[in-house]
């Protein structure tokens, strides 16, 4: 017992003596992270909010196109994508770098779920809002606007926080392209100090810091809208 | 009409090589659901003894495990565990890794299973002098498993794609397949097409049948 006790002393002793070199190259990697994942939330929004207003359009091109896109995000691979972004492109002429692919292909790909939460929320409004925002001669852009995505965004709140965890952890594979984020200046300080166990546990560690929060909060607002809205749907 | 020739002997030849890459795919896919699966129903299962110490450890490995990016935890498996002196094979790293993140997942979508079953189903098996073991093996884990096919089934669709992580170990899986090829012959944007199209042939049937269970919920409900 007390041997392994010693190990574990001299494990955590690594810490003081390399935190003070590690500290600014993993500072400067978490706000990497921090801007691929909330880029990519973004990016991911508005494709949603589109992709979810045109499945449930008349229109039924418009609806077979978001089907298709939801179809084939849900399908391939997030790391698929960004290495068709990143190695595919460039010899067909369009060059980016890492971090704007590592945003465009998160975006993309998450794109699909967040379209299908939307639609989720949208179809949970009921149908008689519509109805009644038609009676008072608004357009349908109008209701959309300011009557059913509003509820809806409320209604999918909870889904879409964890979403964003989704991303945040999914935002570790830009370091395959290259980013410098997280785990790309993990995989780089593990094999210059031969320490690959003590930067990925704190690597790890950070992550938790990140998401836990997260995770919690979204436990929040899922218990406060059934409370809230359990009597109304 | 001779470039399109062309495209589809590239294709062939390309596919030729990620096919072989696709049998570990399923093979890191299988091995991981199944440790998932085993590690998700034996904590669910577990959680409702209500013996606090060991619920409080369940919470803690699933909020850790469902935190971690999987691809931190393939390299802690791969490369991290060489430190206490473990050196997997990248195959085996990529299970253990993905089953383990697998299994915090499982062990939610058991629990919401689980707790869904109304709790007079348990009240009348102990009323019929069941065992709680009997009860549980009986009468609530055959509903608790219906209900949970759904969610599980996304899972196991969420399983194959991250697959693809353990390319970053070097697992001979479809992706490290598609890497080597590109180098070798600069044909990249045909390649990641053709791994793009390989794992929607895979998830595709998947995810019908998982809708297919959940209109048939609805229906039900």
């Amino acid at each position: 017992m007390m041997e392994y006790l010693d190990q574990f002393a001299a494990f955590l002793s690594v810490y003081p003596a390399k935190l003070p070199q590690w500290e600014g190259v993993l500072i400067r990697a978490i706000k990497t992270t921090l801007i691929v994942t909330a880029g990519s939330f973004a990016v991911a929004l508005v494709i949603g909010v589109l992709l979810a207003l045109a499945r449930l359009s008349k229109n039924a091109l418009l609806r077979g196109i978001a089907r298709f896109y939801i179809e084939i995000a849900r399908g391939v691979p997030a790391l698929v994508i960004l290495f068709l972004l990143y190695f595919g492109l460039p010899p067909l002429g369009i060059v980016m770098d890492a971090v704007p692919t590592a945003i465009l292909g998160l975006g993309l790909s998450t794109g699909g779920y967040v379209a299908e939460i939307i639609r989720a929320g949208i179809e949970a409004t009921h149908k008689g809002q519509r109805e009644a925002g038609l009676t008072i001669g608004m357009s349908s852009w109008q209701i959309n606007r300011y009557i059913i995505l509003p509820q809806a965004a409320r209604i999918s709140l909870p889904s879409l926080m964890n979403t964003l965890i989704t991303v945040l952890k999914d935002s570790s594979l830009a370091s395959l392209i290259t980013a410098p984020e997280l785990m790309l200046r993990a995989k780089a300080i593990s094999s210059t100090d031969f320490l690959p166990m003590h930067i990925l546990l704190l690597v790890g560690a950070i992550y938790l810091c990140l998401a836990i929060p997260l995770s919690q909060l979204s436990r929040l607002l899922e218990r406060r809208m059934f409370s809230k809205l359990g009597n109304r749907m | 009409m001779e470039q399109f020739g062309d495209l589809f002997t590239r294709s062939a030849s390309h596919l030729e090589v990620l096919l072989q890459g696709a049998g570990v795919t399923v093979m890191i896919t299988l091995g991981s659901f199944v440790m998932a699966v085993t590690i998700g129903l034996v904590l669910a299962v577990a959680r409702t003894w209500k013996i606090r110490p060991l619920n409080a450890l369940i919470a803690i490995y699933v909020e850790v495990f469902r935190g971690l990016p999987t691809l931190t935890l393939l390299f802690i498996c791969y490369f991290g565990l060489t430190y206490v002196g473990i050196k997997l094979n990248p195959l085996p790293a990529a299970i253990i890794g993905l089953g383990l993140s697998g299994g915090a997942y499982c062990t939610e979508i058991f629990r919401s299973g689980i707790s869904a079953l109304h709790h007079g189903q348990r009240e009348a098996a102990a009323a019929i002098g069941m065992t709680p073991m009997r009860a549980m093996r009986f009468v609530i884990l055959p509903q608790a498993l219906r209900i949970t096919l759904p969610p599980l089934g996304n899972y196991a669709i969420g399983l194959i794609k991250d697959t693809a992580v353990a390319s970053a170990v070097a697992a001979p899986e479809i992706l490290f397949r598609a890497r080597n090829l590109s180098t070798e012959t600069f044909d990249t944007a045909l390649i990641y097409l053709l791994v793009a199209v390989l794992y929607l042939v895979m998830t595709f049937p998947l995810a019908r049948w998982v809708d297919h269970l959940e209109k048939k919920r609805k229906a039900w409900q």
